[in-house]
């Protein structure tokens, strides 16, 4: 098993190369070169930090057609962490507005620190679906994953999404054929994460 | 619902991790130690995040605390914040490089606020932890910085407003006076900062059993409760104290699988 992580300059990625060892993935790779992104059997998109210069980061080293190529024509498996997720939309409105990869039908706003605090910090529950793969062998009960973010995503179509409740409810993770997102990071979030990562690692 | 957290919080000082007792550090043992005595990985399964301090007095080798960062994030599956005599960009790069997923600022808050909102531009609020160190002195509680050696001239309020100015994302609220000594959380401490402060609160200094904590997690504004008692949380003292608050209907997060399952 090969996973390459995504890399532009952004995210830390420490933790997702040793969970990813300590589930036994043999080859975790860091890059952002073309070749080495297509000879993967997976693909994560990291991100910490804001939506604009992700993205910029990401077209300055012409990573959108790499992954444009790879994931929507050859249909490598991909998930978006946290950021990395926001990514993989259509828009966020961090840094002004910005335009995502656009591979689901989602946008990026802020969380309105009116109501809540912001960031929303910590582990939440998600409404989990057992039905997808990403919560294949969970319980179809809220379960715990960790968040840190102040931008959630809001689709108004059906993208397998489930739910985190802050205030309101926010698309916690998606799903669709090769594309998976989770705005939380299953690599900070325990068991429950591990077994969402193991989950990607064997069902997509 | 937003889970609240439990936090053990690691202090460190030239290769050591050392018991704090009103900031007065004494050595327990290295990383393999506190992997042999303590089993980290496996305790800190019943964690829901780790704080790693450097305390050193001297000059502090920041490089040196960045390996062992990094050697601590192989273990755990949990947020790292780490902190302690970070200055410049450059020293908050080196631990985000390292795996820590957020940084604590302590003195830098204080001395130097536009570092700080350069780091918050470069890694967003939620990646930094504004730690405030307070101390009781004739009925009211004074602020320190540079490990409890120098007292700033602020009230806990306006300090707590400028930190919220400056854009940090939770206040690690620590007690000198309860540091270490397992008397409990000061209790009037927190009652004033969370009057005060709309950003998440972790509160520290003084836990030294199950009881403290769940007295600290019942507090509605705060978000997570540290303890940085080696001596007291030794062997399956937290472990045992997560399964406690939980059988006691703390808000704390519930872990599905057993990790013997997934490798």
């Amino acid at each position: 098993m090969k996973i390459v992580i995504v890399e532009y300059g952004m995210g830390n990625i420490r933790s997702i190369v040793s969970t990813l060892q300590y589930l036994g993935v043999q080859d975790v790779v860091l890059s952002s070169d073309f070749e080495i992104l297509n000879s993967a059997d997976k693909i994560i998109l990291p991100g910490v930090g804001s939506f604009g210069k992700a993205i910029t980061q990401i077209r300055h080293r012409n990573i959108d057609n790499y992954l444009n190529e790879i994931v929507l024509e050859n249909k490598k498996p991909i998930l978006g962490i946290c950021l990395g997720m926001q990514l993989l939309g259509n828009s966020s409105t961090e840094d002004g507005n910005n335009k995502g990869l656009g591979y689901i039908n989602g946008y990026v706003v802020k969380f309105d620190n009116s109501l809540v605090k912001v960031p929303h910090v910590g582990f939440n529950q998600v409404k989990v679906n057992n039905k997808l793969k990403l919560y294949n062998g969970f319980n179809d009960i809220p379960t715990d994953f960790y968040f840190t973010h102040s931008f959630r995503m809001k689709s108004d179509v059906e993208i397998n999404q489930c739910y985190c409740n802050y205030q309101e409810d926010f698309v916690a993770s998606f799903e669709r054929d090769n594309i998976a997102g989770v705005q939380f990071h299953p690599e900070l979030s325990q068991t429950n994460g591990l077994k969402l990562l193991k989950n990607f690692i064997d069902k997509f | 619902m937003l889970r609240k957290r439990i936090i053990f919080s690691l202090i460190y000082s030239d290769g050591y991790f050392m018991q704090s007792r009103n900031f007065r550090l004494q050595k327990v043992g290295n990383l393999n130690w506190l992997e042999k005595n303590y089993r980290f990985q496996s305790i800190a399964f019943a964690l829901d995040e780790l704080i790693v301090l450097n305390a050193s007095k001297t000059e502090k080798n920041i490089t040196e605390f960045a390996k062992t960062v990094s050697d601590l994030v192989n273990d755990v599956f949990i947020p790292i914040a780490a902190g302690g005599g970070i200055r410049t960009l450059e020293d908050a790069e080196l631990l985000f490089n390292s795996g820590a997923d957020k940084i604590v600022l302590n003195s830098l808050l204080f001395q130097d606020p536009n570092m700080v909102m350069k780091i918050i531009e470069n890694y967003g609020s939620q990646s930094v932890v504004a730690s405030v160190d307070c101390k009781l002195n004739l009925g009211s509680y004074e602020i320190f910085i540079n490990n409890g050696t120098k007292k700033l001239d602020y009230d806990i309020q306006k300090y707590l407003i400028y930190l919220e100015e400056l854009g940090v994302g939770e206040i690690y609220l620590n007690s000198i006076d309860r540091d270490g000594t397992g008397f409990g959380y000061d209790f009037d401490l927190i009652k004033i900062v969370e009057d005060i402060t709309k950003l998440p609160l972790i509160i520290a200094g003084g836990a030294g059993n199950e009881n403290h904590l769940a007295k600290g997690l019942q507090i509605n504004k705060v978000s997570a409760v540290a303890t940085a008692n080696l001596f007291n949380f030794i062997g399956n003292s937290i472990p045992n104290a997560r399964d406690y608050l939980l059988d006691n209907g703390l808000n704390l997060s519930n872990r599905v699988f057993d990790t013997l399952d997934l490798i």
